[in-house]
């Protein structure tokens, strides 16, 4: 009993529901391939917009079905100071896929290795479609900087073995070598006609009918995340059944979660709130949260919350203590270094105090 | 008895020419286990001792006399006055021997029941350094009446013998070293000593005597001088070698003792180190028994752990007027009760130092009589890194104090009057220009420079101690805005590179913090706690878990060729997947098959609930922190688990395979009732 998001993922570039001019391109794209004419590729685009999707897909379109068949292998690499790292890699005979993320910091190791691995070897299967290997890096945006600047060599040097295909939420974070090396492909999120069409074919092929009504609201709540509208779908199913009576669509508990701490955050700004709102966020960070997350929705529903005239601060500073989480180590200092910012913004807009000392 | 004090002061007297002249010669170690210990341990024992052996009180007052006019002057008292046979020299807690004992005499009789002994393998003695572990050995060794083996690397001959070999020897040395030390273990775990030992006490230095008593002697080996673990594939080997003994079963096994003093975690050593280019932060510096023995030989049950604790002031200084009155037999002591009370506070509990520090205070008192003035030298003597407790610490930094502050309601006179002569060498900085005058404050009394020279943390624990501790003595949220974006600044000031800590960072957070917190601080009986920080990353570890079990539970659950399972991020299944699972984890409950199940794994992540603050609660959180902590506040492994934070928290698979063990052992209790009630 596997997930509808897996069950009924389309398998080939024919079946996908949305961005026709996209299938149209990858489909082009693949079929140069056999003239040895295939680019690095980066697929862009927020989350469960269905980059992965079309990734597989155009996998498929190259090789063949025999893609499909996976194996997970456990590779050992070892950091500078000799630790071992243990990543895991998804591979088929045709192409290999990993995440680096999971090998934190020394994730440069990784990405040389394996690459290097891959680019010296040539595909022997005679039956093989192309000549090359395929790899592909997830959440390309969390590589540091050494990885990316690793990853740029290594896509000059090795092109004959090999064509990598990056998969990101966004380029901002990537070297603009890496992304000039690659040919962008941005798959934006389905508008809600698209999703709206999904979700009606998710619930024929399951079976049963599902009310439009019912799938426009699940719709505006998923914030054009196809996937958790899918997920929100199957879970609303599984709680009642007929999809009758009023349906609420539960939020994550997360979400609701960093909503009521934008309120303690605004209801209150002392020493004293300081330390409940850590414990919120030590909370929140040990149910694996991403810190960049819980800043994100936090910090929207802060904005939402207080006077216009310190919105654009209340950003800002989001903004700053963004990028210092991203460098340093320690998530919670930033995380509470922005609340005790606001904080301190709001209490002085609210004493009508002179602003301009923060800027 | 009456054999001993003359056999002792033999090897006293050679240990004497030795110190004195630096030149090395050898007392023989007769092999207890034939050629093993020959080859391997001619080291001089008093090599072993002088930086080993803490002494207490006092020798059988028979050998004193002679060994004060021999040996006055040069041997150091730590020698000359270490413990024999009498537990009640000891200067370590009773219960702490006791244990000791109890184990010892577990491990060579089999306690009470006499089934013990397959279980008293290996006993491993840890705590700081100068806290009579050693000690405690050789004096117990008296007691039971059992014989110590012991591993004496040679390698320090090799330098003082051969002193053009120095370049190569330790490259050389490594491999043969640890064969012979591997044999050492081996045989001196199997095999009979030949030449059977008498079973009358004898000084552990002269461990086997030639006496042919028939009687068997009960033997343990002891592991002090280890190979040098710090090498990566010698370590391995170590732990084959100790895992083999543990793990082979000898009706007659020889118990192993490790002795390893915990080496300071000296506070700047990681950002010292990365300032001189080094690598890894794992691996150097912290040397200790958990990088020594794997987990499951260290957990398991053949090994016992036994700290010792540095020792307290009042048994400390119990042990030193012993001494001092037996050294000062017949005339006036010239310490004074002043000085021992210094040397003893700035002894941390470490009574070899203590020693040290005493015979030389006494040696420079008696050579320049009375002219020299007793305060400065004994502070010259007894400075020590390492003795601003972090209890202390924390203090100097979070309250802030600066020129001309009222001193607290508690402060004594004394205090008072050293606040005032401070303040009087302190000078008063220029006034700043007006549009920085916000930025206005005291000299502060606060000397940072000393303070990261004392710091007994270093400057990441350091951080989360002020993170943790810092909004009680705020009054106002701007001055928490200051300390909060301090610490996030310094925490993300290091560059691009994960491994470029700010070399800086200990400075800028205590300037930081000081400049931010009010002054003065107002006395509130604020509580410093200890850092939540690690409790959490222990928590988020576990819901890793979780996710890497739902994450193999897509994968199985993807049926057809798992082609689905690259598209599940880590991040992906924690933050959207909650809502399925807990559906999930409601319906499923009348399925039969538990293989269908998701695993109960997930709700280390996908629950949440929110619980609004109470108001009454004063929530400080976390642990107060004692005044007798020293720079290890955290629990076990907090080290390790920081290490970790930065390889990535999926990076754990040896925990993860014994949970998963468990887990399945679990099967048959994973949903109960109340948690269905839940929803």
């Amino acid at each position: 009993m596997s997930l509808w998001v897996d069950q009924y993922r389309p398998r080939s570039l024919e079946d996908l529901h949305y961005h026709h001019e996209l299938s149209t391109r990858l489909r082009s794209l693949a079929s140069l391939a056999s003239s040895g004419d295939f680019p690095h590729m980066l697929f862009y685009g927020p989350s469960g917009a269905g980059k992965k999707t079309r990734i597989t897909c155009t996998l498929k379109k190259l090789f063949g079905p025999g893609v499909e068949k996976l194996k997970i292998d456990q590779r050992v690499f070892l950091s500078p100071s000799r630790r071992k790292l243990e990543v895991n890699i998804v591979q088929s005979n045709f192409h290999i896929e990993i995440t680096p993320s999971e090998a934190g910091n020394y994730d440069r190791v990784v990405i040389q290795e394996l690459l290097k691995e891959i680019a010296q070897t040539q595909q022997v299967d005679l039956n093989a479609k192309q000549r090359f290997k395929v790899v592909i890096i997830n959440e390309a945006d969390s590589l540091s900087r050494d990885a990316q600047a690793a990853l740029r060599r290594t896509m000059e040097k090795f092109m004959s073995n090999m064509r990598i295909i990056l998969c990101a939420n966004s380029t901002s974070r990537l070297i603009a070598p890496i992304k000039s090396r690659c040919l962008l492909m941005r798959v934006a999120a389905p508008n809600a006609e698209d999703m709206q069409a999904v979700m009606q074919h998710v619930s024929k092929r399951v079976g049963f009918d599902l009310p439009p009504d019912v799938a426009s609201k699940i719709i505006d709540d998923s914030g054009g995340n196809l996937r958790k509208a899918i997920l929100c779908l199957e879970a609303l199913k599984m709680q009642s059944p007929d999809l009758s009576g009023v349906l609420t669509i539960a939020k994550p508990d997360w979400e609701t979660y960093c909503h009521k701490v934008a309120d303690l955050i605004i209801s209150e700004q002392s020493p004293a709130r300081i330390m409940e709102v850590r414990q919120k966020f030590y909370e929140l960070l040990s149910h694996c949260i991403p810190p960049a997350t819980i800043l994100k929705t936090v910090a929207d529903r802060v904005v939402e919350r207080v006077d216009d005239a310190i919105k654009a601060d209340v950003m800002h500073w989001a903004a700053v203590y963004e990028v210092r989480m991203r460098i340093g180590s320690k998530k919670i200092y930033h995380l509470e270094a922005w609340v005790v910012k606001v904080m301190s913004l709001y209490k002085h807009f609210f004493y009508g105090m002179d602003l301009t000392e923060f800027d | 008895m009456p054999a001993r004090p003359s056999q002792r002061s033999a090897s006293s007297t050679k240990s004497t020419g030795k110190s004195a002249s630096q030149k090395r010669t050898t007392l023989k170690l007769e092999p207890s286990t034939a050629n093993t210990k020959r080859e391997s341990s001619s080291t001089p024992s008093s090599s072993k001792k002088k930086g080993k052996e803490k002494e207490v009180v006092k020798d059988p007052a028979s050998a004193i006399p002679q060994r004060l006019n021999t040996q006055d002057k040069s041997q150091l008292w730590v020698d000359m006055y270490e413990p024999q046979s009498e537990v009640a020299e000891l200067a370590v807690h009773v219960r702490k021997v006791e244990n000791v004992r109890n184990w010892l005499r577990e491990s060579l009789d089999g306690g009470p029941s006499g089934k013990l002994r397959k279980y008293r393998r290996v006993l491993v003695l840890t705590g700081p350094a100068g806290t009579a572990k050693s000690s405690t050995i050789r004096v117990l060794s008296e007691e039971l009446k059992f014989e110590i083996l012991e591993w004496k690397s040679s390698a320090g001959d090799t330098f003082v013998n051969a002193p053009d070999f120095i370049t190569t020897s330790s490259w050389v040395s490594d491999d043969t070293m640890f064969t012979k030390f591997r044999l050492f273990l081996e045989r001196a775990s199997k095999c009979q000593n030949v030449f059977k030992t008498s079973p009358t006490p004898l000084s552990p230095y002269s461990s086997s005597s030639s006496s042919l008593n028939p009687t068997q002697t009960q033997r343990i080996i002891l592991l002090e001088d280890l190979p040098n673990i710090l090498h990566a594939s010698i370590r391995s080997q170590f732990q084959d070698v100790i895992r083999s003994l543990i793990e082979n079963a000898d009706p007659d096994p020889v118990p192993i003792i490790i002795i390893v003093s915990d080496s300071g975690m000296r506070g700047e050593a990681g950002d010292e180190r990365l300032l001189n280019g080094a690598w890894g932060h794992d691996d150097e510096g912290a040397f200790d028994i958990r990088s020594l023995l794997p987990k499951d030989i260290l957990h398991g049950p053949y090994v016992e752990e036994i700290k010792f604790n540095p020792i307290a002031p009042t048994l400390l200084k119990k042990a030193l007027q012993a001494l001092l009155s037996r050294h000062f037999a017949s005339q006036k002591s010239l310490i004074t009760g002043q000085m021992l009370d210094t040397v003893v506070e700035s002894a941390n509990g470490d009574i070899r130092s203590a020693i040290m520090a005493l015979q030389f205070a006494c040696i420079r008192l008696s050579k320049k009589g009375k002219g020299a003035n007793p305060q400065v030298l004994m502070e010259s003597i007894t400075r020590r890194e390492q003795s601003l407790a972090l209890f202390h610490l924390m203090g100097k930094v979070l309250y802030n104090k600066r020129k001309t502050d009222p001193s607290a309601p508690s402060a004594t006179a004394k205090d008072i009057k050293k606040d005032q002569e401070l303040d009087r060498t302190l000078e008063d900085l220029p006034a700043l220009p007006p549009f920085l005058s916000e930025h206005d404050r005291k000299t502060s009394r606060v000397d940072v420079n000393t303070l990261y020279a004392d710091s007994p943390i270093d400057s990441s624990l350091f951080s989360l101690y002020i993170h943790q501790n810092y909004t009680q003595f705020c009054v106002d949220v701007d001055e928490c805005d200051g300390v909060a974006d301090w610490l996030s600044w310094a925490d993300s000031s290091g560059g691009e590179a994960w491994y470029q800590v700010n070399p800086y960072r200990f400075h800028l957070l205590a300037l930081g913090t000081l400049h931010s917190l009010p002054t003065p601080v107002p006395r509130l009986n604020q509580k410093v706690c200890k850092p939540e920080f690690f409790d959490n990353l222990n928590k988020e570890k576990e819901a890793w878990e979780g996710v890497r079990d739902v994450r193999s539970w897509i994968v199985d659950q993807g049926s057809d060729n798992g082609w689905n399972i690259s598209a599940w991020t880590p991040t992906a299944i924690a933050t959207e997947l909650g809502g399925v699972l807990r559906a999930r984890d409601v319906t499923s409950s009348s399925m039969p098959s538990a293989t269908r199940r998701v695993p109960t794994g997930h709700r280390a992540f996908s629950r949440l609930r929110f619980a609004y603050p109470k108001s009454d609660r004063k929530s400080i959180g976390g642990q107060p922190l004692n005044e007798g902590d020293n720079g290890e506040p955290y629990s076990d492994g907090a080290i390790m688990m920081e290490e970790q934070q930065e390889i990535g928290m999926w990076q754990n698979r040896e925990e993860r395979e014994r949970d998963r063990v468990v887990n399945v052992a679990d099967t048959g209790g994973w949903l109960e009732s109340d948690d269905i009630n839940y929803f």
